[in-house]
């Protein structure tokens, strides 16, 4: 792996590299450990993302030697925050970090692709989209369709057809990242009516 | 802290909402110039948008379920003969234009022999054979707007007319650069591989049974093929290179130098970054009637970084003599280089 000299910003290229193939594939993971420690099911992606956010300011600096260790200090240290801000207690957050079993293929550039798995996986991820949304989902990524081909296709709206689009693309690369895959709509106080039929 | 749930997921929302509209062949220079600055704005953007940009094009594979070109020829070249079309038609499908020169073999007027070749491949009728002798290096402009780049020592055949464009590299390396059709795909076989795109700049080498193939621009399908059935697929994009032999296939993404690497006989140039003489002496073979011979295994072993001119084999031999002291022997069929 490259090395930046230190007072240098990681570019983004580089970050969102490491990103991807250093901290994303420790999502499943990461998940569990912040159910395991926060009892607030509605709380989860919140965290996960705050997580992500520290991790990637601090990656900036410079790319951490031991990513796996680095994002479970960082995953640790902000449940601890959020648990005095919120004056909740009762976690086992003193987890022992270093009995966490970290298993997975570090080599960076280069992996054997077990193709078939992913296209097994990324089907199964359609299969559990609701029918319009993995419909159109389908369209867009195995026939390679623009939304506005998709539109036609399925004589729906374009506006019908992004929104069931970025539902299912958001549930599919969710999927993709060890989870569960579930659509998860934005609740909003009025029209929170689904646009999906017609 | 209830008030803030949810906020993860509307910044997931505006990424999903980007990232979907970047897809789209209406996206413009001004659109991204926003992304970018949506991206900046805080690092959660990016967290959010880098997440589901990930996660989505993990899913990228399930082009490999599209149902590939109904008329996609099988491996089996007996099988062809129900490809075959009346000779009206065969006439109109020599595309190439401006290459007559190179033409090595035009179909029979019968339009019904196949023209089997020394290496087994057969040359079907519509189908044009361009080829390259050893260093020979040349760009040959396509009936569709494409072009195609041969590198030494290559032959390959082209069928490309309005309703297809194919290729089959039998021997050797091509740079393609693809105009783009939404309606017909370009098509690259290559061994058991059949590399499947749209419009990109990518290359193929075939050395025997092992192929790479390196996208410069763009996104390339490469399908394993297995009984005239796709059984495997991998999709690659820019700066990634795919290396295969027979079931195997190794990925190198997000690696622009190796690509450049990859690319840099169509400077003429050979580019050795920690490669053993004998990688680098294969390299040259490739290139001049001068063959590298290496004589014993500690020089084979001996690790060489560079850039050296491809047709210049006696200036690397040169080198070789003055900067490792290695013997230099002039033999009757090439260069005997050892310590």
């Amino acid at each position: 792996m490259r090395r930046y000299p230190a007072g240098k910003m990681v570019d983004d290229d580089a970050l969102n590299l490491w990103f991807c193939r250093e901290v994303l594939p420790l999502e499943a993971m990461l998940m569990r450990f912040i159910r395991r420690n926060w009892r607030i099911e509605a709380d989860v992606i919140d965290l996960r993302q705050d997580i992500y956010e520290r991790v990637l300011m601090g990656a900036q600096k410079e790319l951490p030697h031991k990513p796996q260790q680095y994002v479970f200090t960082t995953a640790r240290h902000h449940l601890i925050n959020r648990a005095k801000r919120a004056q909740i207690v009762s976690f086992d957050l003193v987890a022992d970090l270093e009995s966490i079993v970290i298993d997975i293929d570090n080599d960076a550039s280069q992996r054997q692709l077990e193709a078939r798995d992913e296209l097994r996986r990324a089907q199964a991820g359609i299969d559990n989209l609701p029918k319009r949304c993995g419909e159109v989902v389908r369209l867009r990524k195995v026939q390679g369709f623009t939304t506005r081909e998709v539109a036609e296709q399925l004589g729906v709206g374009k506006d019908t057809v992004e929104k069931q689009m970025t539902l299912g693309m958001r549930a599919l690369a969710d999927f993709m990242l060890g989870g569960s895959g579930k659509v998860v709509r934005t609740v909003r106080p009025k029209n929170a009516e689904e646009a999906g039929r017609s | 802290m209830s008030q803030e749930n949810g906020r993860a997921r509307e910044t997931e929302e505006s990424a999903a909402s980007w990232l979907l509209r970047r897809e789209e062949p209406e996206w413009t220079e001004q659109d991204q110039v926003d992304l970018d600055q949506w991206l900046n704005q805080s690092m959660a953007h990016k967290a959010a948008f880098w997440r589901l940009e990930h996660g989505w094009g993990l899913a990228d594979r399930l082009a490999a379920l599209a149902p590939l070109k109904q008329d996609a020829p099988p491996q089996d070249p007996r099988s062809w003969q129900r490809y075959w079309k009346p000779l009206s038609l065969a006439a109109s499908v020599l595309i190439m234009i401006g290459i007559v020169g190179i033409m090595r073999t035009v179909p029979s007027p019968g339009g019904e022999q196949n023209i089997a070749q020394q290496d087994g491949s057969v040359l079907q009728s519509g189908q044009v054979r361009l080829a390259t002798a050893i260093g020979e290096h040349k760009v040959v402009p396509l009936a569709d707007g494409s072009k195609v780049e041969l590198n030494t020592a290559t032959k390959i055949r082209a069928a490309v007319t309005e309703a297809s464009r194919e290729i089959w590299i039998d021997e050797g390396e091509a740079f393609f650069v693809v105009k783009r059709s939404e309606k017909v795909p370009f098509v690259v076989h290559a061994g058991n591989r059949v590399i499947t795109v749209l419009g990109t700049k990518f290359s193929v080498r075939k050395d025997g049974k092992k192929i790479t193939v390196a996208v410069l621009e763009g996104r390339v399908r490469v399908d394993e093929m297995a009984n005239g059935r796709v059984s495997r697929s991998a999709t690659i994009t820019n700066g990634d290179m795919a290396f295969t032999n027979e079931a195997s296939t190794l990925v190198a993404i997000k690696s622009p130098e190796r690509v450049a690497t990859e690319l840099s006989w169509r400077d003429g140039m050979l580019v050795f970054d920690q490669s053993t003489l004998t990688e680098a002496a294969s390299e040259f073979n490739r290139y001049n009637k001068t063959q590298l011979i290496i004589g014993d295994v500690e020089t084979a072993n001996i690790r060489i970084g560079g850039t050296f001119q491809a047709s210049n084999v006696d200036a690397f031999v040169r080198l070789l003599d003055d900067a490792y002291g290695l013997r230099v022997e002039q033999m009757e069929n090439g260069v005997k280089i050892s310590q």
